[in-house]
């Protein structure tokens, strides 16, 4: 334990290099994870319309869906033969922010349907009696649901920040290029180096709390 | 029903009109059947009436005020507003606000709700001011700006959606009890207003359970029962 800590506190390098490569990774896949999770979660949960239920059901499976099935499903779409194989994303950064913003999606587009769907049914009466149009509908929506906006991002973080399937497979766990806490967390023990794995994990716990709190605390007071 | 005054269009003229519970109407009763919710095979609203609708619970009014304000779709006839097919109006968005029984007031503070309701009219918020500051004053809510959507009363909150609908310069008020929530003090206060909005020229149309509440506003007033309107009366 007092190495682990050593490991942190004397500032290594290659632990804290690790540690903001994740944090790097988990910002940008959250962040490509938002931009159409909320628009579909939007589109879904604001109105009834043919086939919605099939699709939540379908976004609701993927949400519990092991990480390394979605890794599996990334993997084919990036590989060298697979339709998106030209960017040449495989065993590179691009990989695992692919995989993984592919794996906040349908904790995103899910979280925010749940959250429009139980929106009173006067909100949007109201809405349409002041005049409001389709812009401002939309607009007024996403700022009446902050709250659930707010969980959706935290629960999308956590997802990614905390899953180990994606990154392995798409990443490859190459030092100082792709090797995430978690990867590294899973080298580092199965080699019984237990020094930077705890170390690591303690920094995870830590983000795990602070990322909680702060977005808790910029929430809004009303909504949350 | 009845005809508006003279040979002018009538600010709302429904044909035919016939409204349904549930979504598209596709409600049922036990008996596998859908049910109008009001029926009526010509109605017709003048410009500046007050009309109060009268009736027991289930009785379409409801039903009527939402599809007088395009809420609700009719299942069968047309209304017009103005002469135009009032789902394509854009004069009826402009002047008409429907309030519920219970209304909604949006998450945030009064004076959010209200420049909210102008807004939404395309009123640039330094041309709101003073119809934001009229309307609150009218509703006596002069220092309730700041007060957020959580600490209103019942009858507060009805009558911050009513300030709302008359900051964003709503002249066609289409209110669902509106003193329903309110406690004696609140509904004074509502009364004088929509009494104050009805003298300069306001058409208001609201349900009521209460025939003193009628007189002491109405022009005329609709008894509903089982979804027709079985008594229409003038003052």
């Amino acid at each position: 334990m007092k190495e682990a800590f050593f490991l942190l506190v004397s500032g290594d390098p290659e632990t804290w290099g690790i540690v903001w490569r994740s944090l790097r990774f988990s910002f940008f896949s959250t962040l490509f994870a938002l931009l159409p999770g909320i628009p579909v979660g939007v589109a879904l949960g604001v109105r009834e319309w043919r086939g919605r239920r099939t699709l939540v059901a379908l976004l609701n499976a993927f949400m519990a869906l092991p990480t390394v099935v979605i890794g599996l499903l990334a993997y084919s779409l990036i590989s060298r033969s697979g339709p998106l194989g030209f960017l040449d994303l495989m065993y590179s950064s691009g990989g695992v922010v692919f995989g993984q913003a592919f794996l906040a999606f349908p904790v995103v587009a899910s979280l925010t349907q749940a959250g429009l769907a139980k929106l009173d049914p006067r909100f949007r009466e109201t809405l349409v009696t002041l005049g409001a149009g389709p812009w401002r509908r939309l607009f007024s929506t996403l700022y009446e649901t902050r709250a659930v906006l707010v969980a959706a991002v935290v629960a999308a973080f956590g997802r990614v920040t905390g899953e180990v399937g994606v990154s392995m497979m798409l990443g490859g766990n190459i030092r100082f290029s792709t090797r995430t806490m978690t990867t590294a967390i899973a080298l580092d023990a199965s080699k019984g180096e237990f020094e930077r794995a705890v170390s690591l994990g303690v920094v995870l716990l830590a983000v795990a709390i602070a990322v909680n709190v702060a977005l808790h605390a910029l929430a809004p007071r009303e909504a949350s | 029903m009845s005809a508006a005054a003279g040979n002018r269009v009538p600010l709302f003229r429904a044909e035919g009109l016939e409204l349904r519970y549930g979504r598209n109407g596709r409600d049922r009763n036990d008996a596998g059947q859908r049910v109008a919710a009001f029926a009526a095979e010509r109605l017709e609203i003048g410009e500046g009436e007050v009309v109060a609708l009268l009736g027991p619970n289930g009785s379409g009014k409801t039903s009527l005020l939402k599809a007088l304000n395009g809420l609700i779709r009719p299942a069968a006839g047309r209304i017009l507003f103005q002469g135009e097919e009032l789902r394509a109006s854009r004069a009826l968005r402009r002047r008409s606000v429907y309030l519920h029984q219970s209304p909604y007031i949006l998450a945030g503070s009064v004076s959010y709700n209200l420049y909210y309701g102008a807004g939404a009219r395309g009123i640039a918020r330094r041309e709101a001011a003073a119809g934001v500051a009229e309307a609150l004053s009218l509703l006596g809510l002069a220092g309730y700006e700041r007060r957020g959507h959580r600490e209103l009363s019942g009858g507060e909150a009805q009558r911050v959606a009513l300030a709302r609908a008359l900051a964003a310069g709503a002249d066609v008020l289409l209110l669902d009890e509106p003193t329903a929530s309110a406690d004696a003090a609140s509904a004074a206060l509502v009364l004088a207003a929509l009494r104050a909005r009805a003298a300069a020229g306001a058409t208001i149309v609201f349900s009521s359970h209460d025939p003193a509440l009628a007189a002491a506003l109405a022009t005329r007033t609709l008894v509903l029962e089982a979804g027709a309107v079985v008594a229409d009366r003038r003052e």
